[in-house]
């Protein structure tokens, strides 16, 4: 069985393991142990209520119950841009116009901006290479959705997703050669690394304050604002599908897009349904489809639980699942759990 | 002989054929069109006059005339204040250090910034004449006899002065810095962009110019080179101003980054040498060669000339000094060595 459930202190050799094999690439979760360890003591505290709810990162373990190991992670931070200065450009226009010339010109421009700050963040999104598929991608990222809209008080109204931009096998991503690098003497990957470790807005502080006109960047460099690279195409079909929109914003390094939905318009939260838990004696095959599974959660703030099971389960106000489930997600009969598609069904 | 005088509206043909024979550019500030060109003539004629009214700015046009001949081979010009009421456009260019103590990186970063800090300036234009007299003494006279002018009309003017070099332009006439700044937000090539700056208001500039900052970097390497760099051909104007007293500042031109010269007036070298004196009659024609001019306004006449003698408040020169410069003996003049 796969079960979602709080980042523990024992995670980390697996976690370590996990980032070592990702590569470049994914900025929030550097193969740095000391870094990571770090990252597990912020979510304990977070889920153990000993800081500010605003101040939480919220990370999530995706356990393969029989190997006993965690295989995934994902992440929620509550509020980005408290203790540091949470940068992104802004994709505008600039229009200069002269009636006296009949001279009309667009200029598109980014501009600087802390905008996203005290919004809350989807992050840290990463599955071991032997667990990909059959929608267990699916399970990682959405069951944050769950906690979202069953914790909305924590977070803000409106949550927001980095999208990788585009990078070459190299690491070299035509947007920082044309901008970031002029700036700061700097190859991309070595700027991405010291941003996961934390350095992020210090290289920030570095970079070009007053607004950028894209006609005097390259055409390779302005190819790439607003567009994700080519293995995250599928997260953003998946962030799309749950209603998350380019909001406008791009990262100020490799020109990634900002996706954002407001809580209570992401489909998981809307299509999501209660009911009350009853322990069936009658086996069960759980290895359906995934256009036939949900996701079911225990409804916990601090032992927050997520697993899958086959839709036919759920009845008109109860939901019949096995004992083995019931115990994963440490719930008894007649507690109240909630549940939601795993897949995109289509309805609108 | 070489004579410096006001235009006056007879002058129209042959400054249209001196503008015109300047290629694609030598002064955005002497339009190339029979109408706006004669309207310029009148306008500098008020202002010789004092005859304009207070709202329109004083703009004087100095032709160069062989007096053989009686054709005017150059043309040069003071406008009392640049903008002439409108905004004066250009670049200053600044550096700001972008510093991180954290992880112990501090870089210099170039910026342009659009300025109207020159506004209202004595501002040197519309300086254009027959190439082949290009750094002769007519040359230094057309240019110098503005400053003589200021000299005895100093109140007319104020104490800092501008004047704005030809920037870097290509054989075939492409501008790097406009080609990698300016086309992108004028969408036109540079000619034209230049021909409106010298014809129409400067409105259009203030509506199509990028309004924030530019980061010099992000220029293309043509563009970077050609910041602050004087045209080759200007090059005698730029060592005849340099030897005046200007300096290249921190301000280029919006269009083509050529650099714009500045000077305190009352430090410029032939305001400082050129005392007034009282004009004498010479018995030879040899002498020290001297720029010497009289009369006021609509009056001023400059030229070359031999001083024999000067003495005290006197100059000896030259009758026939006195006859190009409608003066005569016991006249005041000004004068200061070539």
């Amino acid at each position: 069985m796969l079960l979602i459930r709080p980042l523990q202190e024992n995670d980390l050799d697996a976690l370590y393991a996990m980032a070592q094999g990702a590569g470049k690439g994914l900025t929030t979760l550097p193969a740095d142990r000391e870094l990571l360890q770090k990252k597990i003591d912020h979510a304990r505290e977070t889920f153990n209520q000993r800081c500010a709810p605003e101040a939480g990162l919220y990370l999530f373990a995706l356990e393969d119950t029989e190997l006993k190991q965690c295989v995934g992670i994902s992440g929620i931070q509550a509020r980005v841009g408290l203790d540091e200065v949470f940068y992104n450009y802004r994709l505008s226009v600039t229009v200069n116009a002269s009636r006296e010339l009949g001279v009309h010109v667009r200029t598109p421009t980014l501009h600087l901006s802390n905008d996203m700050t005290d919004t809350t963040e989807i992050c840290s999104l990463l599955l071991s290479g032997s667990h990909r598929g059959g929608g267990t991608g699916l399970l990682l990222s959405r069951c944050r959705f769950m906690y979202l809209d069953d914790f909305r008080k924590h977070f803000s109204e409106k949550v927001f997703a980095e999208m990788r931009g585009v990078s070459d096998g190299n690491g070299q991503s035509p947007l920082w050669d044309a901008l970031g690098s002029k700036f700061f003497d700097m190859e991309f990957s070595e700027a991405d690394v010291l941003s996961g470790l934390g350095n992020k807005s210090f290289i920030a502080e570095l970079m070009p304050k007053y607004p950028i006109y894209l006609p005097m960047l390259p055409d390779a460099a302005r190819a790439v604002i607003g567009r994700v690279h080519e293995n995250t195409a599928p997260a953003l079909n998946m962030l799309q599908a749950e209603g998350f929109n380019f909001n406008g914003m791009v990262d100020i390094f490799d020109g990634g897009p900002v996706v954002e939905a407001f809580i209570h318009n992401i489909r998981t939260v809307r299509e999501g349904i209660n009911r009350h838990v009853m322990i069936r004696k009658t086996p069960l095959d759980l290895n359906v489809p995934a256009e036939d599974q949900v996701m079911i959660s225990n409804r916990s703030f601090r032992d927050f639980r997520v697993t899958t099971i086959p839709a036919g389960c759920i009845g008109l106000d109860t939901v019949s699942i096995p004992a083995e489930v019931a115990g994963a997600l440490e719930v008894e009969s007649g507690d109240l759990v909630r549940l939601a598609p795993l897949k995109d069904t289509g309805r609108r | 002989m070489w004579l410096v005088r006001p235009a006056q509206p007879g002058d129209l043909n042959d400054i249209l054929d001196i503008a015109g024979g300047q290629g694609p550019r030598m002064s955005s500030t002497l339009p190339k069109k029979q109408d706006a060109l004669a309207a310029k003539i009148e306008q500098s004629a008020r202002s010789f006059a004092g005859t304009n009214n207070a709202s329109e700015a004083r703009r004087f046009l100095f032709v160069l005339e062989d007096t053989g001949s009686g054709r005017v081979q150059g043309v040069s010009g003071i406008d009392a204040r640049a903008g002439n009421g409108q905004p004066f456009y250009n670049y200053r260019q600044d550096a700001l250090i972008h510093a991180s103590h954290e992880l112990g990186v501090s870089r210099r970063v170039e910026v342009l910034y659009p300025s109207h800090a020159l506004t209202d300036h004595t501002l040197l234009c519309s300086f254009t004449i027959r190439p082949e007299l290009r750094g002769t003494d007519a040359f230094e006279l057309l240019s110098r006899a503005r400053m003589l002018f200021i000299a005895a009309h100093r109140e007319l003017f104020t104490d800092q002065i501008v004047v704005e070099i030809q920037g870097v332009q290509t054989e075939n006439g492409d501008v790097p810095f406009w080609d990698s700044l300016g086309r992108h937000f004028f969408n036109m090539d540079f000619e034209t962009a230049d021909q409106y700056s010298g014809l129409l208001s400067k409105t259009f500039i203030a509506e199509l110019m990028p309004p924030n900052p530019i980061y010099v970097t992000l220029l293309s390497q043509a563009a970077r080179e050609a910041l602050g760099q004087p045209h080759p051909q200007t090059r005698a104007t730029f060592e005849l101003l340099q030897h005046e007293g200007f300096h290249s500042g921190c301000y280029l031109d919006i269009f083509d980054a050529g650099p714009v010269l500045e000077a305190r007036t009352d430090t410029l070298k032939s305001v400082v040498t050129s005392h007034p004196k009282i004009l004498h009659a010479a018995n030879t024609d040899d002498g020290e060669p001297c720029l010497v001019s009289g009369g006021e306004g609509e009056r001023f006449r400059c030229t070359l000339t031999a001083l024999t003698e000067s003495l005290g408040d006197e100059v000896r020169v030259p009758v026939k000094t006195w006859n190009c410069l409608g003066r005569s003996s016991g006249d005041e003049v000004r004068i200061t060595p070539l």
